[in-house]
């Protein structure tokens, strides 16, 4: 299966991507196949969403695009060259799950530790730092250890570190773990100024919530394998249209809809499941037109959650 | 920059590695004062210096990172992950020298107020401890790219007093025995030539010999040239294996 964003040219393409992992001398029926045989890119601003159950693969796909473990088929492209290549790195930005930090170093020489990695100046890594410090407002401790922060200070730290570099491509591994709700508010606002600056952002998040509020574009991983991708999953997800009347509604509905797209009858009330935005209008044309008496029509959208429910399901 | 920030790190990444310089310092100083008249006696603790230092200052230098998942942010930097390797060497090598040197000037005032102590063939003393610290760092640091926390420290030390029970055992009870010739010949290649080194330091090197002719200055420069081989060969493997190697983030 392959998704491709063919207005933007992509910055990170899969291939074929399988990951076996196999545990040193044990026989060949204990090895996992974590990421069964996938392909799919993430154009430049766009932002996408990877959700699956746990065990789904999730972090093996992550790090795989973060060129931290080897694929056993298949090739990953980051920026147009292979994933652990150094030439890739230059556009990678990567924040962990779990992020870790030298306990002695403050949050000030942690960043500047990591301008030295990237290879920047003295005085460009002293810019970088004062930009993603006034952007994520770590003022506050950024002279403190590392060793004393909270979940939501390394998780800031853990971003700036990811975003020093400028990345094109940025990788977050459940990034709002730990935000207070302003943190949260402002990792957004990030994300999206970055996704116009056209930054490609994959994030990994089981808070379906907060991803809804950033992408209409995800990855369903389930058992290794993509179940549903890009924003198929919002777009042609099945909505609701409940349609109030004045009375009638069981014979309304026996004569104008087929009885796989009601979901409830009643005499004042019909439930009906539509495939996407274009057909409601048609359904309460069509209804109107066969002489239904509609007092009042309510076109509700299925959230993330519950898509994420009803593939589960499916697959499940 | 980025040599120099990886080098700092191997000073000031763990509280404990101030705290064991300042007990080495101590025990050379209470040898020195415990046993000033067997000469060379406090100096044996220098060349222990040379194999207990680098295993516990590179106790985790990579292990910690990867147990820890700091490792996989290090692994996506636009670098050849051998610089992380090299430089980090670089680091606890320097952290040697000046360990060695702070030492010898130590000794040196010590000696000069107080007339305890020698400092015949000061240079070449911890010259030689300075090498064995090497060679010892760099297996340290090449086996804890393999293994987690701070296990490289724990299985060097292991297999240390393994083969040095083992050795002593067999030299005890039968030292022309086959097995420690083999055990002997298996040290003598992959460990720093430890008792080489001793004697070169105390200027007794020529009764000594490795594999060549009977010159002293050649027996020295094969020590040396010995110790440095290993301490690079080690470092290739250290390289090698972090440049293939996989990483996986934290799951705690």
């Amino acid at each position: 299966m392959i998704y491709t964003n063919n207005k933007q040219a992509a910055v990170v393409e899969c291939k074929g991507l399988t990951k076996i992992y196999k545990r040193f001398l044990a026989s060949q029926s204990k090895a996992v196949c974590a990421l069964k045989n996938i392909s799919l890119s993430v154009a430049e601003g766009q932002i996408v969403g990877l959700i699956g159950p746990n065990g789904a693969g999730k972090s093996t796909l992550l790090n795989l695009m973060a060129g931290l473990i080897f694929p056993t088929a298949g090739c990953v492209r980051v920026c147009g060259y292979p994933a652990r290549s150094i030439e890739a790195r230059k556009g990678l930005g990567y924040m962990p799950e779990h992020p870790a930090f030298l306990g002695r170093y403050s949050a000030w020489a942690t960043l500047r530790y990591h301008g030295a990695l990237l290879g920047l100046s003295r005085q460009a890594a002293c810019v970088q730092i004062d930009k993603w410090n006034e952007q994520l407002q770590m003022d506050e401790y950024i002279d403190r250890p590392c060793g004393d922060f909270s979940q939501g200070m390394k998780q800031r730290l853990a971003l700036a570190i990811a975003l020093m570099s400028d990345p094109r491509f940025l990788l977050l591994d459940e990034p709002s773990n730990g935000l207070d709700p302003i943190g949260i508010i402002q990792l957004r606002d990030l994300l999206k100024k970055l996704r116009d600056a056209g930054t490609a952002i994959v994030i990994s998040s089981h808070r379906l919530g907060e991803l809804e509020k950033l992408t209409s574009d995800y990855i369903f991983l389930y058992r290794g394998e993509v179940v549903s991708f890009g924003d198929k999953i919002t777009a042609g997800q099945v909505g609701r249209l409940r349609v109030e009347l004045a009375s009638n509604g069981i014979d309304v509905a026996q004569r104008l809809l087929s009885p796989g797209k009601l979901l409830s009858v009643s005499e004042t009330e019909l439930v009906i499941a539509v495939g996407d935005d274009n057909e409601a209008p048609d359904i309460v044309r069509s209804l109107a037109e066969g002489g239904a008496r509609i007092t009042s029509v309510l076109l509700q959208r299925e959230d993330i959650e519950n898509v994420f429910l009803r593939l589960y399901n499916e697959r499940a | 920059m980025r040599a120099y920030e990886l080098m700092k790190e191997t000073f000031f990444r763990k509280m404990y590695i101030y705290i064991v310089h300042l007990s080495w310092f101590a025990v050379y100083g209470l040898f020195l004062m415990l046993e000033p008249e067997e000469d060379g006696f406090y100096r044996t603790f220098f060349i222990w210096g040379g194999f207990f230092l680098p295993l516990t200052l590179s106790a985790g230098i990579f292990g910690d990172d990867i147990s820890s998942g700091r490792i996989c942010v290090l692994a996506t930097r636009p670098l050849w992950l051998g610089e992380l390797y090299i430089y980090r060497l670089l680091g606890l090598s320097v952290q040697g020298g000046v360990h060695f040197i702070l030492a010898g000037g130590l000794l040196l005032i010590i000696h000069r107020f107080t007339g305890i102590g020698s400092t015949d063939n000061l240079g070449s003393w911890l010259f030689s401890c300075w090498l064995l610290f090497n060679t010892w760092a760099a297996l340290s640091t090449s086996l804890s790219v393999v293994v987690k926390r701070a296990y490289n420290f724990v299985f060097l030390l292991a297999a240390f007093l393994f083969f040095g029970f083992l050795n002593s055992i067999l030299s005890w009870n039968s030292p022309d025995d086959t097995t420690t010739e083999v055990i002997n010949a298996f040290v003598r290649y992959v460990c720093p030539p430890f008792a080489l080194l001793t004697k070169m330091a105390q200027g007794e090197y020529a009764k000594y010999s490795l594999i060549v002719g009977k010159y002293s200055a050649i027996k020295a420069v094969a020590c040396v040239t010995h110790t440095i081989v290993l301490t690079v060969f080690y470092g290739l493997v250290g390289v090698l294996v972090l440049n293939r190697r996989q990483f996986a983030g934290s799951r705690e």
